[in-house]
């Protein structure tokens, strides 16, 4: 049977082309340098900071929702008079109670 | 008291855990980069194979590695998220040589429960978002912004609960995944999802496809052109995308690892849980999917990790065997398989069980580990130091020096040598049929001492005694010129090279020699203020045969000195400080640095380095190898020249790195060494120790040397018998040529020389090998092997039955002399005031062993006592007897005699689930639990109250990381009873990444003071991807995070050496410690391993 082995990837053609196969029953021995940073890049540039979203996901989504008919309304609404939209503001503040 | 203890690693980790494969280092450069848990390394693919370049510990257990690149960039970035909910994403800096942060953070939540299967973290292969799933029922997302950086990460609720896999989906207009899922009926099914990063909620996805395989447990996406997903069973293998449905058959396997070969995914190598390794091929039309063809190709070692690196060689990380470099071969070998490996890289995890013995009695431990798992098992013999292997040995009492020649300048071998006495001087020589014999060179004067001898150009030999210095032929082996040293003076040190001799007689004379054809040449004399304890002229500048410069230790003013040659100018002084006299000094130069060594009276050996143009001497070091005056001599082993340091405590010093290493030697004691490489001894050395004279070869210059013994099968527990010189083990052979999967348990006996099977014993059907233990009993002298099994039949939740097996080895075989049926699995055996202690599910029972009338002896129950979840670590101390339980933490019991009962005293009321326990001393007991941390605590005699007695008290805590499965008592080194170091107890741990460990118990002020160092260094030395040591080290579980108390990281501490010389200095100024203190101080530690 011909096996599907043909034609295999080549990034570099010169890699591994001068491997000597080592004893197998002797294992390789090279051990890397341990490394060990004492540069300040060690820390991220400050906004890489990430940390997770504190909002539960269940009022993420009421405030999407609320968020979302507010925009439709607005939409709706945006040749009405500004008093109108002085609404608004209260969704932020109800918010913060929440 | 064992409060304080010191945490530190003799082995690292050597579990390969992930692998992938991109140009992380540099655009052009193609890199493997595999984590081994706690540690990543970077390798380079070259021509002459993968070339490591990095070993880089992370502050946290790797849950997730991937390479990935946005947009806009050249190279790509690691994303690494660790099992306590940190991340990082990495990139290589190519000109400062350094990795940095380029984002990192917390993505834990206060609440949610953690996934069952493993935490999963994926990259979108657009990059638009990071996906990760840690607790069930959440699906956490880092978007990208579209310049590449990350925003604040948020969680979807994902309705599956039982997630086996999520894997994004190529060539989807929005960001999609692939849930593989078994919904509460035990059905596994697929379903996609989109990712609405705006409403940051789920769509409904393009497909799902429902019952799949039952063993289905594996995504692989594929790219483009094709896309869709393959979904891996344990019986079929299935293609799927919304237009496609393909599946195979496939033989029953679990597949553990998937490596894609081609960048179109239309190849792909799978490896099983046999380690078998097949392709998966994908036949496509059209960018149409037709079907999926699987073929074996060969059997590797059961592989964790697989990465197609290039040209056909894959690299096959493994968790229960070695790691390997394989070759897929187009046409297959005689056994009809493609694979071929070509480099084996070692992996003692996991390590099960191990013991620490003395094979070679020579005062120190090796450890013997039971590694790797199914057929990958096997024993590894793990040694610190060099060793050397005896190839020939004389008794010859009172050597004061050695010192081979060849009988001809350009002869590779060496043919003489000298071995000096304090009235004489003998020649042995290898005679035709390689032997050592004595034999002479007359030219050289035989009745005195001789100070010096070397090889001299124009065949010639030197010999420098007392009163001359002898020029003789090497050939004719006469005479030709003398140098007689002026009536009055005594020459009482000397050095040469082949063309040099410089010596220094009473008075501080100086006299400089330079050696012609036939001919000595007193060229300089020079009259020093003060004696001369030791001198060197070894030619380490441009020209092998000439020194222009010369190191002359000195008495009285303690100073060491260069000389420029030939003029003898003072070039530099160097005051040693002290009181103890150099007793050897050497020039040598190590991966192309010039130092100079010199070694004191009292066992301390102080490093400069040299400059060879100045002659200045700079980065003074001192460490301490033993309490008596050091010989320093070169060497070389393979083609690599080394420093032999002859003392109470030999040592072999050698680079490695750039940095200068100390290696013991495992011999008691060496006056005096020379390299002797002859025809018949290679690359040997000639070794003068207690009274003897012995030709060796000399083991790889490395720290830890470790020999594997492959066994085909899984050795569970391990113990040694020095009266029988035997090891016994319990064992499991898994038997995969039948249709079902069988195993079988076995009791092995091994010869502790060779390692061969010389005795086996057969457990029954169901029946587990559980401990072992070699022991003997009150009014017995016979030693005995027991082994605690357990009946393990399927239908019981916990074993109700197991035996107590009493062996005798006679002639080499294992010989029942008695059983006793137990009411469940015996988790432990001690040996207990010459009697037995089991460990029997909820119970601690003692048996005593007695004799029947009829003279055959039997185990018989004394006492017991009830009251745990399972007894599954037990270890004893007089009276006392120390339980580590399943899941309530460890307790203290005691026997009283006069009753004949086991009693608790004590217990610690947390809930550890224990993994291993030792007794440190009679008031401390050290355990380790399954959230991978290390506790200490405490009996409490002096409390007030019974209350406050009963309670142990935990007094350190310390987060390790790794998952210790036992701990013993010993050293991997060889104690030295009069130094600082040789009085701090200590024990080992094995751990399932295979590392091998060293906890020490410090005294108080080396505690303080190092933790004052280690505070330090936390400053100085960084967590990689910004990760917090403290925060690694902090003890955490389920229920608390806590501080780590009363346990010190000594890999934290000991790479304080790695340092450069200004953060040492940093260091130093902080600790207001001279840097020389300090590091002389950690170099001390070092030698606790």
């Amino acid at each position: 049977m011909g096996s599907n082995l043909g034609d295999l990837p080549s990034y570099d053609p010169h890699n591994f082309s001068q491997l000597r196969p080592s004893d197998p029953s002797n294992p390789s021995k090279m051990t890397p340098i341990t490394y060990h940073p004492t540069h300040d890049r060690t820390l991220p540039p400050p906004d890489q900071v990430i940390s997770s979203e504190e909002k539960n996901i269940l009022l993420r989504h009421f405030y999407m929702r609320a968020e979302e008919k507010l925009k439709s309304k607005r939409a709706a609404s945006d040749k009405l008079s500004p008093e109108q939209v002085r609404k608004h503001p209260r969704a932020s503040i109800s918010k913060g109670h929440l | 008291m064992s409060t304080y203890n010191y945490v530190v690693t003799a082995h690292k980790p050597t579990n390969v855990t992930h692998s992938c494969v991109g140009n992380f280092t540099s655009p052009q450069e193609l890199n493997l980069i595999i984590a081994k848990c706690t540690r990543i390394e970077i390798h380079l693919l070259t021509a002459q194979g993968l070339q490591p370049m990095l070993d880089v510990p992370i502050y946290g257990r790797i849950a997730t590695l991937e390479l990935f690149r946005p947009h806009g960039e050249t190279q790509d970035l690691l994303f690494i998220a660790t099992e306590r909910y940190k991340f990082c994403v990495l990139q290589w800096d190519p000109e400062a040589g350094e990795v940095i942060t380029r984002a990192m953070g917390d993505v834990s939540d206060r609440i949610g429960r953690p996934t069952d299967n493993g935490q999963i973290g994926i990259i979108d292969p657009d990059c638009r978002l990071i996906g990760l799933h840690l607790y069930d029922g959440l699906f956490k997302v880092i978007p990208f912004d579209n310049k590449g950086q990350l925003k604040e990460a948020f969680n979807i609720r994902l309705e599956e609960l039982q997630v086996l896999d999520i894997k994004f989906l190529y060539g989807c207009p929005k960001p999609t995944i692939v849930v593989l899922y078994q919904d509460n009926k035990d059905a596994r099914h697929v379903k996609t999802y989109e990712v609405a990063l705006k409403d940051k909620d789920f769509i409904e996805g393009p497909w799902s496809q429902n019952n799949l395989d039952n063993g289905a447990d594996l995504l692989i996406p594929v790219p483009p052109p094709l896309c869709g997903v393959l979904i891996i069973g344990e019986e079929t293998i299935v293609y799927c995308s919304a237009s496609a449905f393909k599946a195979i058959p496939i033989r029953p396997a679990i597949t553990r690892s998937y490596g894609r070969v081609d960048a179109d995914g239309s190849r792909y190598l799978l490896g099983d849980h046999n380690g078998l390794l097949h392709l998966l091929v994908i036949t496509h039309e059209k960018e149409k999917v037709t079907g999926l063809k699987i073929e074996l190709l060969g059997e590797t070692s059961i592989a964790s990790t697989i990465s197609y690196l290039d040209n056909a060689f894959v690299y096959v990380g493994s968790s229960y065997g070695d790691s390997q470099l394989i070759k897929l071969n187009l046409q297959p070998d005689a056994k009809g398989s493609y694979v071929e490996a070509l480099e084996r890289y070692v992996n003692l995890g996991p390590i099960v069980d191990f013991c620490v013995v003395d094979l070679e009695r020579q005062g120190q431990g090796q450890v013997v580990t039971c590694s790797g798992a199914f057929k990958d098992g096997s024993l590894r013999i793990v040694r610190n130091g060099i060793g050397i292997n005896e190839q020939a040995s004389v008794e010859l009492q009172g050597i004061k020096g050695m010192w081979s020649l060849r009988s001809a300048t350009d002869d590779p071998f060496d043919t003489f040598l000298v071995v000096s006495f304090i009235s004489e001087t003998r020649i042995l020589a290898m005679n035709i049929e390689d032997e050592l014999e004595e034999t002479e060179i007359e030219g050289f004067s035989s009745q005195v001492q001789t100070l010096f001898c070397h090889d001299a150009v124009y065949d010639q030999l030197v010999q420098v005694t007392s009163s001359s210095v002898r020029l003789v032929s090497s050939t004719s082996r006469e005479l030709r010129n003398e140098w007689k040293a002026p009536p009055g003076y005594s020459v009482n040190v000397a050095t040469a090279n082949s063309t040099q001799v410089l010596l220094a007689a009473g008075g501080g004379h100086l006299v400089y020699l330079e050696i012609g054809d036939g001919i000595l040449n007193e060229v300089k004399h020079a009259q020093l203020e003060y004696d001369v304890s030791c001198l060197d002229i070894n030619p380490i500048g441009g020209n092998s045969s000439y020194s222009s410069l010369a190191a002359v230790g000195m008495w009285t003013d303690i100073s060491v000195r260069i000389f420029s040659l030939p003029d003898l100018n003072l070039v530099t002084k160097e005051h040693l400080g002290g009181e103890i006299i150099p007793r050897s000094v050497l020039l040598c130069t190590f991966e192309g640095i010039s130092y100079l060594l010199c070694a004191l009276g009292d066992g301390h050996l102080l490093n400069f380095l040299l400059n060879l143009t100045t002659g200045q001497l700079t980065d003074r070091k001192k460490v301490s190898l033993g309490t008596q005056p050091i010989t320093l001599r070169t060497f070389s082993s393979k083609s690599t020249t080394h420093v032999f340091a002859a003392s109470d405590r030999p040592t072999v010093i050698y680079s490695s790195n750039k940095k200068l290493l100390y290696s013991n030697v495992n011999l008691k004691e060496v006056s005096h060494m020379c390299p002797f490489n002859s025809a018949a001894f290679p690359d040997s050395l000639a070794i003068a120790k207690e009274g003897e004279l012995t030709i060796g070869t000399i083991d790889d210059i490395q720290k830890l040397h470790i020999r594997s013994i492959p066994l085909g099968e899984h050795a569970r527990r391990i113990c040694h018998q020095e009266q029988s010189r035997t090891f016994a083990l319990c064992s499991v052979k898994y038997n995969q040529s039948s249709a079902e999967d069988t195993e079988m348990h076995i009791i092995r006996l091994l010869d502790d020389q060779t390692f061969e099977f010389i005795s086996s014993y057969s457990l029954d059907q169901f029946e587990y090998g559980c401990s072992i233990l070699s022991c003997s009993f009150s009014d017995d002298n016979n030693v005995y092997y027991c082994v605690g099994t357990a009946y393990v039949m399927p239908e019981e939740n916990e074993p109700s039955k197991g035996r107590i097996l009493v062996f005798l080895v006679e002639d080499g075989k294992l010989q029942l002399v008695a059983e006793k049926e137990t009411k469940g699995a015996v988790y432990s055996l001690n040996a207990f005031n010459g009697k037995l202690l089991a460990a029997i599910n909820q119970k601690i029972q003692l048996y005593k062993w007695m004799l029947r009338d009829d003279g055959t002896r039997e185990l018989q129950s004394e006492c017991g006592h009830h009251g745990h979840i399972l007894a599954l670590y037990v270890q004893t101390r007089g009276d006392f007897i120390v339980v580590g339980d399943l899941m309530k933490s460890i307790s203290l019991l005691i026997y009283k005699h006069e009753e004949g009962a086991i009693e608790e005293r004590a217990r610690d009321y947390n809930a550890n689930w224990m993994t291993a326990v030792e007794i440190l001393d009679d008031d401390i007991y050290l355990g380790a639990e399954n959230n991978f941390n290390l506790f200490t605590v405490r009996k409490n005699s002096e409390g007030a109250t019974d209350e406050e007695r009963s309670r142990l008290e935990v007094v350190g805590e310390y987060h390790l990381g790794e998952f210790v499965n036992r701990f013993r008592h010993g050293s991997l080194v060889m104690r030295m009873p009069d130094s600082d170091v040789g009085q701090i107890p200590t024990c080992i741990f094995g751990t399932v990444n295979g590392v091998i460990g060293v906890v020490a118990s410090l005294p108080q002020d080396q505690y303080s003071f190092l933790d004052k160092l280690q505070s330090n260094l936390r400053k100085v030395i960084k967590g990689v991807g910004g990760l917090s040591h403290e925060q690694w080290r902090s003890y955490s579980s389920e229920k608390k995070t806590a501080d780590a108390k009363n346990f010190l990281d000594g890999d934290l501490i000991e790479s304080f050496l790695d340092l450069s010389r200004s953060k040492m200095e940093e260091v130093s100024k902080a600790m207001t410690v001279p840097v020389e203190e300090l590091m002389k101080r950690v170099e001390e530690l070092t030698r606790l391993h």
